[in-house]
């Protein structure tokens, strides 16, 4: 057959590059704010007209924004400009989080390798992981009053119980073929701790980080709130008592901030270079896996009845790396014995 | 000379209703520069037999004893899966079984991952390699520590059918080389005729059914009429005995 | 290296004693578990008390036999159930409108220049602190109602959105085709089909939302609010009354576990008893 004179296959229509650009989720992505801003200004407008005595005081966009300039410039009313306020939550968060993560470890370890250990603890992680970070607060800041102690043991009572189940998870989840291997080989125990066993507990030990910071977090906040004289939270606080709206949408804001520079920036950083020799780690945004990536573990998290591994599972959904990580020392790609 | 000696080897599961006989009163010897292949359906016992030969797992009763001149043989294993740690690179994965790891170990390393053809894979992750280079490494880390007997558990029932054929005609050739003890564990009755010198029939419940001796030369070709011959005579063997009896 | 075993069996008899010890051997386990168990319980109650009295200061830190006799007498007072009642009926509301607006920004998301839209209301909704939002609402709302619901509703959104969008995304397109295939119509394929598969993922969303909300309300109460646990926990913490302060936030979490633990898991246990079946 010969081929034809003319190409007759019907052409398709070369897109214009600005509609294919204006249909992208980054389009989205961005819209989103301007909307937000819009619905603010819209909101301000038809509050104060319709009914003026709705709300005690509704900030206007351009003060909260002068506000969060004057604080990034370091000129501001409060006691402590916003980089001292930041670092000395961060210091308390770091004290925090070592002493959860180190404790949690071993509580862990032990609950994995011994059903009598796990029998004597688990009923009082379940405890401490439904127990609002509020009541941890304000129990603090009772008790140890002001300074950093109030806050720290905030931090660890918040995220110790992740740190106990997470550890808990690997040891269950150790993987028994590879020591099978190192056995059959002959290889002396302490190699097989250094490059067997530690290195199946970093996905677990990562994601306890991860839930240590994140809750953490939110309880250094409370706890700073009421319990405090400096800090984050202290701050956030002293604008609400000082009445001024801006303030504490401005600091709300830069909490925002703080929070999504932090995971994205640091925390998947080290997600990167921990897990280099995982073939499938790929995006470093949290959110962007979750709807990007196939459903979790996250999700079929209801066939498990268990509250403490099923929160930890839904709980990773928002606050643990790549998918790949969550699924612990998982080798899915490989295959396996019959 | 490597020698392996099994007296009346016993291993069974469970209790009352639920026991379970994995093998029964094993009783063989093995000795020198063959390739013995263990052979029979599923559940028959054989990779149990492996494990315990290979230390993995212990006898409920019996003798297991294998030595080299006398002393205790060094053991290799290849698994069904790879087994690799998948979070070291593949040269950091043989020298983990290895005794040290001075510049003398790295370089037999090294030349046993050229005799796999993955000399230049060494610094990849096994995340980075295929299902085929993935055993080929494991391979190469057994026949790397220089073991007096090697042990393979159906290495190749998880590759493809080419995978497979190249890598068994390379064990061949490995196997030639380095003239050592093989026990080599498979369903695949073609695979133990075209492989070993001394096949042992193993039926439901752990019990040894035959002892067959393949004596054709090496290396073998798989459209060879000889092989072609002998695997239908292994079989029929198999029918007269029950062995390909199913569960 | 030679190995060598235990001694062969001499006679039949033996066999039936081993099922034995295999039975006793998990009895065995059991009670140790048990006896585990109970000696935590006994450790960390005994930890509380004692705490109490020694280590810190008795009004400070009540031990459990004040804080369960302080429960005896709010509850004859009768201001427990009226608390208990004001901040269940707040969960109530504001847990349904989380839901909604999360279920619907689930569903939305599933086109792709919405989900960029709602990505980074997602991501905040999830990383921001229910007392930011507690706090932005109170100083604009000061004590009127919808402050706090609107708090509780911002806190719990995201993650019944990310548990309907991941619900959504992995609905079983073959299945549905299939269906299709055969005919079967819209209704009836979503009952058979999508509601059975989603199930699951609006209960994780139900029962984790479920306790964010709780936390979140209670929290808002503490700010802003003149009824409801969180306030009678300020006013306690304020007249420095700690046995009634740990009272109160001993006795609602109590109450939301026994809602988590029992009533929700209960409800998915006979839910989803046929994926135990499939399990097995």
């Amino acid at each position: 057959m010969t081929a034809l004179a003319h190409d007759t296959r019907p052409r398709r229509k070369r897109s214009n590059p600005a509609l294919r650009a204006l249909k992208s989720p980054l389009s989205g992505r961005i819209a989103f704010p301007l909307v937000c801003l819009a619905v603010w200004l819209v909101a301000i407008e038809i509050v104060t007209a319709v009914w003026p005595f709705a709300v005690d005081v509704l900030p206007r966009p351009s003060q909260v924004f002068s506000f969060m300039w004057d604080e990034l410039t370091g000129d501001t009313l409060a006691p402590y400009n916003l980089y001292e306020t930041f670092g000395i939550s961060l210091k308390r968060l770091g004290i925090g989080m070592a002493i959860a993560m180190g404790i949690g470890t071993v509580i862990g370890l032990a609950m994995g390798l011994s059903k009598s250990v796990n029998a004597f603890f688990n009923d009082w992680v379940v405890a401490i992981l439904a127990m609002p970070n509020l009541a941890w607060a304000l129990f603090c800041s009772l008790a140890f009053g002001f300074g950093d102690v109030g806050p720290i043991v905030t931090v660890v009572l918040t995220g110790i119980p992740f740190v106990i189940i997470n550890v808990r998870e690997g040891v269950r989840n150790a993987p028994t073929d590879l020591y099978d291997m190192a056995r059959a080989f002959g290889v002396s125990r302490s190699d097989s701790i250094r490059h067997v066993l530690l290195p199946s507990l970093m996905p677990f030990m990562f994601a306890a980080g991860r839930y240590a910071f994140a809750l953490g977090w939110k309880g250094l906040v409370v706890a700073e709130v009421f319990g405090g004289e400096d800090g984050a939270g202290w701050t956030i606080k002293f604008w609400y008592d000082a009445h001024r709206a801006h303030g504490v949408i401005g600091y709300a804001l830069f909490f925002v901030l703080f929070a999504l520079l932090f995971e994205k920036f640091l925390l998947d950083r080290l997600s990167a270079y921990f897990f280099r020799w995982r073939p499938a780690v790929s995006s470093t945004d949290v959110v962007e896996e979750l709807f990007e990536g196939p459903p979790s573990a996250a999700t079929t998290a209801s066939a498990v009845s268990d509250t403490t591994t099923a929160a930890q599972r839904s709980l990773t959904q928002v606050t643990a790396g790549p998918r790949s990580e969550r699924e612990g020392g998982d080798d899915t790609r490989r295959t396996h014995d019959g | 000379m490597a020698e392996i000696k099994v007296r009346k080897l016993h291993k069974e599961f469970g209790a009352g209703e639920d026991r379970v006989v994995a093998l029964e009163d094993v009783t063989l010897d093995i000795s020198g520069h063959v390739f013995v292949s263990i052979v029979g359906a599923s559940g028959c016992g054989k990779s149990t037999l492996l494990n315990i030969l290979s230390g993995i797992e212990t006898p409920t009763h019996g003798q297991v004893q294998i030595t080299q001149d006398g002393r205790p043989a060094v053991k290799g294993y290849v698994f069904q899966a790879a087994r690799l740690l998948p979070w070291r690179t593949v040269m950091d994965n043989l020298l983990f079984v290895q005794k040290d790891r001075s510049e003398e170990t790295r370089a037999r390393c090294q030349r046993y991952l050229e005799m796999v053809q993955l000399g230049d894979k060494g610094k990849k992750y096994p995340g980075e390699l295929s299902g085929g280079m993935q055993q080929r490494v494991g391979i190469a880390r057994a026949f790397s520590t220089e073991p007096d007997v090697l042990f393979m558990d159906e290495p190749f029932s998880h590759l493809d059918a080419i995978t497979a054929r190249s890598l068994r005609a390379e064990l061949q050739d490995m196997w030639q080389e380095t003239r050592k003890t093989v026990v080599f564990v498979t369903h695949d009755v073609g695979e133990a005729v075209e492989l070993s010198n001394r096949i042992l029939v193993f039926a439901k419940g752990g019990r040894m059914a035959d002892d067959i001796d393949v004596s054709l030369p090496f290396p073998r070709d798989v459209a060879d009429a000889d092989v072609a011959l002998t695997k239908a005579n292994v079989f029929k063997t198999f029918e007269n005995i029950g062995a390909l009896a199913v569960s | 290296m030679t190995t060598v075993a235990a001694s062969p069996p001499t006679t039949d008899g033996p066999r039936v004693s081993e099922e034995d010890r295999v039975r006793a051997a998990r009895r065995r386990d059991r009670i140790r578990t048990i006896f585990w168990r109970l000696a935590g319980y006994a450790f960390f109650l005994g930890l509380w008390e004692f705490a109490s009295g020694r280590l810190m200061d008795e009004t400070l830190l009540p031990g459990p036999v004040d804080v369960f006799r302080t429960f005896g007498d709010l509850w004859a007072s009768g201001k427990v159930p009226g608390a208990f009642a004001d901040t269940l009926t707040r969960i109530g509301i504001g847990f349904a409108i989380a839901f909604v607006i999360g279920a619907a920004v689930g569903i939305l998301m599933q086109n792709r220049w919405l989900s960029g839209f709602f990505r980074d209301a997602v991501t905040i909704g999830v990383t921001t602190p229910g007392l930011i939002w507690a706090l932005i609402t109170a100083i604009i709302f000061g004590n009127r109602p919808w402050g706090p619901l609107i708090a509780i509703v911002l806190t719990t959104f995201a993650l019944i959105s990310v548990n309907v969008a991941e619900g959504i995304k992995a609905l079983p397109k073959d299945l549905i085709d299939m269906a299709k295939a055969f005919g079967v119509g819209v209704v009836r394929r979503n009952r058979q089909i999508v509601v059975p598969h989603l199930a699951p993922y609006l209960f994780t969303g139900v029962r984790f939302g479920f306790s964010i909300a709780w936390k979140v309300t209670v929290l808002t109460e503490v700010f802003a609010s003149s009824s409801g646990i969180g306030f009678e926990m300020r006013t306690a913490t304020q007249l420095f009354r700690m046995d009634e302060f740990l009272t109160w936030i001993l006795a609602f979490y109590v109450f939301a576990l026994f809602l988590e633990k029992v009533v929700l898991e209960v409800i998915e246990r006979r839910f989803f008893a046929w994926r135990d079946t499939i399990k097995s």
